[in-house]
């Protein structure tokens, strides 16, 4: 789930969800960013100018003639039909060669050891390039147990302490087989998941997504990670849950209570860790979900009450702190029906009813006002 | 790249595995159209690609049961297919050292202005302060683009794909993008 409000020009340009609109013009998607931008209307010349920016790039594909890539396909089959030689051990290529292309049929054995050879050496390049925090550097030198959602749905993944997992599709998970001893209950993850997890104060429950840690003692988030993205996101459902990242150096990291490279996030909060920049960001979600039950909710109609109590109220349903100055707003009283009402669209109904305006800063409701009489 | 194509890929790789002749007919179809594109970005000679091309699918049939997972078969033959090519440019023209000639090699890039101009989407005017920009990009910064917004790699593969860094993948891009913001920024008025 990627929150677009964050975009500037650029991430909008690097995004391959928004290239695919402007290159491919699927009607889908153009539903869909039609939709994002009625929603988001301030959006509309960044947009604009990202997309002029892609359109000046695009490239377009070269004209190839079916017949063409029918036959090159029949002349490789030809080719391996008449080689049923199979190498399996990488050889050392030979110190001359012909050119290819004039006795190609003859040339044919001397090349599939430089073949060979190559992907050798492609493979090895790759294993010391890799990322410091890739998933083989998480997992390397601990002994897990690993699963790999190949299909297309989220897989349940029941872990031993109690806790649950869905997998989503692409995504990969390991855990230690000892799960249920030990310290900490860590989780390695690559792609995306949603956990509940059973509490236990004593244990801590960790996930480890690239440079992000999540640290919970029992609550319901989910994770996302891909190695290709450029940031990582932690959504938080119910609970409370701490994450740091492995990037930032333990040294600003210090054991005192406000330890700079850590976040707590509340439920409706969504962290946004920027890979690059190495920065969080704290935005609530664009249809925050009620924590308490629907029936707690459909006592929310009032009557002159309190702005004081509609707002502790309405902050414990959603879990979203709702910032305002209490002398200020003493007051207020409010007459509204919010049952049934989004998150959003009860704060705009209590803003309007007092003359307030809202901004949403660092994942919290901040009320702007002057007062009523 | 889309999941389910990852997913198709990985199924093909597994009846190649089979000795599947089929499922290297399919691969070969699928990612000659791509393949050409990128081969024919370091040379005019279409032959010399198509070689390329035969031979770097001929291997992967070869080491078939060698074992070893191919996470993205694009990146992976893209890849194959470059050096290959540059390797047999190399050897054509003669080169002394073919880490020079890796670093120095052309890259044949044309963005279609003009198609942009006769669908109107752009000015005429626009359309030369347009060319005159792209004209100025580097090659790598072509090959950059060419890689990130044609192929869509991650930065990751673009990086390892050019012998560059992360980091200069990353700059490389954003280089291109403020030249391209400072000629539309007027227009939309963002600043």
């Amino acid at each position: 789930m990627k929150d677009f409000r964050l975009y500037d020009i650029t991430d909008f340009v690097m995004d391959e969800d928004f290239v695919r609109w402007v290159y491919e013009q699927r009607p889908e998607d153009d539903q869909l960013w039609r939709n994002w931008l009625a929603r988001n209307p301030d959006k509309h010349l960044v947009v604009a100018e990202a997309r002029a920016i892609l359109q000046s790039l695009y490239i377009a594909p070269p004209v190839i003639r079916n017949e063409e890539i029918q036959a090159e396909t029949d002349r490789l089959l030809q080719t391996i039909r008449q080689q049923p030689m199979e190498i399996v051990e990488p050889v050392e290529p030979p110190a001359k060669l012909v050119r290819v292309r004039t006795r190609f049929w003859y040339a044919a054995a001397a090349i599939l050891i430089v073949g060979v050879a190559g992907i050798t050496f492609y493979l090895n390049k790759k294993a010391t390039v890799r990322e410091s925090y890739s998933w083989e550097n998480m997992t390397a030198s601990r002994s897990l147990i690993e699963q790999v959602n190949t299909s297309d749905k989220p897989v349940t993944i029941a872990l031993a302490d109690g806790s649950a997992l869905s997998l989503s599709p692409g995504s990969r998970i390991g855990y230690a087989n000892y799960f249920d001893s030990g310290e900490f209950r860590d989780v390695y993850l690559s792609g995306e998941a949603f956990f509940e997890v059973t509490k236990n104060p004593d244990r801590p429950f960790r996930v480890f997504a690239n440079e992000i840690v999540t640290k919970v003692l029992g609550t319901s988030f989910s994770v996302r990670s891909f190695e290709k993205d450029t940031t990582i996101q932690v959504i938080v459902r119910t609970g409370k849950v701490t994450v740091y990242s492995r990037a930032v150096p333990t040294t600003k990291r210090s054991a005192t209570d406000h330890k700079p490279g850590e976040v707590i996030l509340t439920p409706n909060q969504q962290l946004v860790y920027e890979k690059t920049g190495q920065k969080f960001q704290k935005v609530l979600l664009d249809e925050p979900l009620l924590i308490v039950s629907k029936v707690t909710e459909q006592k929310m109609e009032y009557e002159d009450a309190a702005l004081s109590k509609v707002f502790s109220e309405l902050s414990k349903a959603y879990g979203i702190n709702i910032v305002y100055d209490s002398e200020l707003l003493d007051k207020c009283t409010v007459t509204a029906d919010l049952k049934n009402e989004t998150f959003y669209h009860k704060l705009d109904l209590i803003c309007t009813a007092i003359g307030a305006t809202y901004e949403i800063i660092d994942g919290q409701a901040v009320i702007q006002s002057n007062g009523c009489q | 790249m889309p999941l389910h194509d990852t997913h198709a890929d990985q199924n093909l790789l597994q009846q190649l595995q089979q000795s599947d002749e089929q499922a290297l007919a399919a691969l070969m179809k699928k990612y000659y159209p791509d393949l050409y594109s990128y081969g024919t970005r370091f040379t005019t000679d279409a032959g010399l690609v198509k070689d390329c091309i035969q031979e770097v699918f001929i291997s992967l049939w070869q080491r078939r049961h060698n074992g070893g997972a191919i996470l993205s078969l694009k990146y992976y033959l893209l890849r194959a297919v470059k050096n290959k090519v540059l390797k047999s440019l190399h050897r054509l023209a003669n080169n002394t050292h073919l880490d020079d000639w890796q670093d120095g090699h052309p890259f044949l890039q044309e963005f279609p202005v003009e198609k942009l101009i006769i669908e109107k989407q752009i000015s005429e005017e626009k359309g030369m302060a347009l060319r005159k920009t792209l004209a100025q990009l580097s090659k790598r910064q072509q090959e950059v683009i060419y890689l990130k917004f044609y192929h869509h790699l991650d930065h990751a593969q673009i990086a390892e794909l050019m012998n560059i860094s992360r980091q200069s993948v990353y700059n490389l891009l954003h280089e291109t993008l403020q030249k391209l913001r400072a000629l539309w920024q007027a227009e939309f008025l963002t600043r």
